[in-house]
């Protein structure tokens, strides 16, 4: 079966949802400055500021509103019999920043940098199933997997797979050239970063003339900046700040629903943890609208201990009230009928953490577990305390179905943060990746899901809701996940 | 004079040397280190030894002291952990934005301190009186953070005159901080025209109640003959070693007003350096600080001898 994506939508496309109108305005937003003098503008290396890296550069492929595959500078896209070999077919007459034509040649350096495993890149991860990048034709790449893997597409959306141009490695962190919808006009990592529009842009001129990125590190002063209207956009509202702007003329709220999650981990390959009807017993004991409702103020969505966020189109449909009666019942089974003692490392390296501890000792309680809350520092929190004591907190950011479940539970991965063990988990994910048929994938990965709410060691209450504010000069803001957003489309009253 | 001054240079370079020490001793007792801080989750196996290699940091923590200590003599403060650069160039610039802050502060503080200090002490227990020593304390009290937010809101949210938060670069020419700049200088203003006051006041208050303020009421001085000639001229050398004080804490970085107003001044170089494990930044910002606050003291000690008779007569002919 072959799969096949029309470029004459896109074109179609291209030529009614932008606006003709000449760029105006200054948009403005703020970055967290989180890499301090490692901050570049290199999309794949560690110290990337996605946000100033999101307008200069274009991926192959992007996801349009519903987080599906879209065109971006490949405009199909095909896979061979097995979903091995993947054949993209790229955007012609698209130029660079700098004047030079975009073409395979670009293609094939912007993804072997990645692959380069002295390259150290964080982006490997989300395409290391890539062998070979090969320059069919100068508007054709090739790709080669070591695995089948259906939803190719999907990795290629991750976002920093942007392209660059042939052979600038050297220079591209601080010239940041790209086929954006901007162009560089100044970096400051710790200052304000310039970006201007570029007329030539392939999907049309963007809807603002300028966009300044902002280094502001502190959490609070980004929110003033906000108020103050210093600042257009900034998407790390907490529900407690929410009241600011609600009522108010002056600004607004948009409510986004990620596939970020927080939760409590414990280890698989440790007593008592390792009896499975403990893993469940645990997790049956949170009421998780409770946790939800006191956490996050309300703002998230429900998850049955599956890491595929609310809107992935592989989310399996689950149900999990809580279940006290039944956790005591599977914990006297697996040899604790007076109830069990756990300690749960916490720390404030993620705010919300303390909160759902807490909340979950209670909840817990009723059932005969006993949390015990140990504060440990944020420092060394990655390097010392997850993944090394028994049970700990975790967060993680959203990733595609496929991704989140290789990375999260497959015995091999290297953050199994579970040491989740499961020979058949594993099958049934290798299985997806070949299956080319999208309702018999979907299958399995509900399958794997509920496999994951029988068996995992991780506690998954909920996927958070992101509250984004923005003034009310600011039109067009997609109400989308970051990395989905067409940031050409923005455009600010004067 | 001299040998006091040797003396005191010489108690003032081991104070800095212990600080040095404390500092570094500090830092690498904390849990995780530079390459932690920057890979966070990736933080393991050979990425992480590979960031430990680069920086140096597996070899043992005497050694890369002595080093550091060996380049700080010479005025080499080394590079930074995180990114690599010089730090005497990272740190110029945030010196000079500290050094602009302080100055507009003092230029606007101190001389309204003195005058508020002065006119609640000669109208003690007046309404006036009363009036400026309440909002002294409680400029003294509110913490920084509360009447900067405050300010913010006012200025800032509601009546929208001024910036809130100061979004200039570090290495930004000088004119390009003001308006911003006088937020975070209102507030410190504020809290050091406070501190200030209140001790001029007390010593202008006891001057005046002296035997020798006494004895020319009693013969007749005029009153603001007394105060400018005889009272004032004694009651603000004490003076001298608080607002001595108050620059060290200014030039010091004021860490918490810098980070509430994002100002890119020593004291958020300093915040960001510690959460960045980026020991040689910390140790150089360290280094500055203890320098200014022991030459700021020496220097009002110095001052203070000069202005008080009873102390200059064997060096200095009265002029």
């Amino acid at each position: 079966m072959k799969r096949l994506l029309a470029s004459a939508c896109v074109a179609a496309l291209a030529l009614t949802g932008t606006a003709l109108a000449e760029p105006k305005g200054t948009f403005r937003q703020a970055h967290e400055y989180g890499f301090g003098d490692q901050s570049s503008l290199d999309p794949i290396s560690k110290g990337r500021i996605f946000q100033i890296t999101e307008k200069l550069m274009s991926r192959l492929v992007r996801p349009d509103m519903e987080g599906k595959p879209s065109p971006d500078l490949a405009t199909s896209w095909e896979a061979n019999e097995d979903a091995t070999v993947w054949t993209l077919t790229l955007r012609e007459g698209v130029k660079f920043h700098d004047g030079s034509d975009f073409d395979a040649a670009d293609v094939v350096y912007s993804l072997n940098r990645v692959l380069d495993p002295d390259g150290d890149s964080p982006a490997r991860s989300a395409v290391k199933m890539i062998t070979g990048v090969e320059a069919v034709d100068p508007m054709t790449v090739k790709l080669t997997l070591d695995t089948p893997f259906a939803d190719m597409p999907l990795q290629l959306m991750d976002y920093r797979l942007r392209m660059i141009p042939d052979g600038s490695g050297d220079t591209i962190a601080t010239t940041g050239i790209g086929t954006g919808p901007f162009k560089l006009e100044k970096f400051d990592p710790q200052g304000t970063t310039v970006v201007v529009a570029n007329t030539d842009y392939f999907e049309g001129p963007p809807g603002v003339e300028r966009m300044e990125i902002i280094g502001i590190p502190d959490a609070q002063a980004r929110l003033q900046a906000l108020l103050g209207g210093q600042i257009d956009m900034e998407s790390g509202i907490t529900p407690q700040q929410r009241v600011m702007f609600d009522g108010s003329d002056k600004f607004y709220i948009q409510e986004v629903p990620t596939g970020n999650w927080r939760g409590i981990v414990f280890r698989t390959d440790v007593e008592p943890f390792s009896d499975p009807r403990v893993r469940k017993a645990m997790r049956m004991a949170a009421d998780r609208d409770g946790l939800l409702a006191l956490v996050e103020g309300g703002n998230g969505t429900v998850a049955c201990d599956t890491p595929v966020g609310p809107a992935d189109q592989y989310r399996a449909d689950l149900s999990c009230p809580q279940d006290i009666e039944g956790a005591k019942a599977l914990l006297a089974e697996a040899g604790f009928p007076d109830g069990i003692d756990v300690d749960v490392h916490v720390a404030t390296l993620e705010a919300t953490w303390p909160a759902m501890a807490e909340a979950y000792q209670a909840q817990a309680a009723e059932a005969g577990i006993r949390v015990n809350i140990v504060q440990v520092p944020t420092d060394g929190f990655w390097s010392e305390v997850w993944m090394k004591k028994d049970a700990v907190m975790t967060r993680w950011n959203e990733r595609p179905a496929d991704q989140a479940l290789h990375e999260i539970y497959l015995s091999t991965a290297k953050w199994n943060e579970s040491y989740y063990k499961d020979d058949g988990f594993d099958a049934m994910l290798a299985e997806a990746r070949r299956e080319l048929d999208f309702d018999k994938r979907r299958a399995i990965y509900v399958k794997a899901q509920e496999h994951l709410q029988e068996t995992a060691g991780t506690l998954i209450p909920y996927h958070v809701t992101k509250l984004i504010g923005a003034t009310s000069r600011v039109k067009n803001l997609d109400p989308v996940e970051n990395m989905s957003i067409r940031w050409y489309k923005i455009t600010v009253d004067e | 004079m001299l040998r006091m001054l040797i003396r005191r240079l010489a108690l003032g370079a081991i104070t800095v040397f212990l600080v040095s020490l404390i500092i570094f001793a500090g830092v690498e007792i904390l849990p995780g280190d530079a390459c932690t801080a920057f890979l966070e989750r990736e933080a393991q196996g050979q990425l992480l030894e590979n960031c430990r290699q680069e920086l140096g940091l597996n070899r043992p923590a005497t050694e890369r002291y002595l080093e550091w200590a060996a380049g700080a003599v010479t005025g080499d403060l080394g590079v930074s952990a995180n990114g690599q650069k010089q730090i005497t160039e990272l740190v110029g610039y945030r010196l000079r934005n500290t050094l602009l802050l302080a100055s507009c502060a003092m230029l606007a503080g101190i001389p309204l301190a003195l005058f508020l200090g002065v006119v609640a002490a000669l109208w003690r227990d007046r309404m006036v009186d009363l009036t400026i020593s309440t909002i002294a304390i409680g400029a003294m009290t509110i913490p920084e953070f509360v009447s900067a937010t405050l300010l913010i809101l006012i200025f800032s949210v509601w009546l929208g005159w001024i910036p809130g938060i100061v979004l200039t670069s570090a290495n930004a020419p000088i004119s390009e901080f003001f308006p911003e700049i006088f937020l975070p200088m209102m507030v410190l203003t504020f809290v050091m025209t406070a501190h200030i006051l209140r001790t001029v006041r007390s010593s202008v208050i006891e001057a005046m109640a002296s035997d020798y303020a006494q004895m020319a009421t009693l013969k007749g001085v005029p009153y603001w003959r007394i105060v400018f000639r005889h009272v004032l001229p004694n009651a603000l050398l004490p003076a001298i070693n608080v607002v001595a004080l108050t620059i060290a804490w200014l030039l010091g970085g004021v860490v918490v007003i810098e980070t509430v107003f994002n100002y890119p001044g020593l004291g958020r170089m300093m915040i960001d350096s510690i959460s960045d494990r980026d020991l040689p930044v910390t140790q150089a910002i360290a280094l500055i600080i203890a320098s200014v606050y022991v030459g700021v003291n020496l220097a009002a000690d110095l001052l203070t001898m000069i202005a008080n008779p009873r102390l200059r007569t064997l060096h200095m002919r009265k002029g």
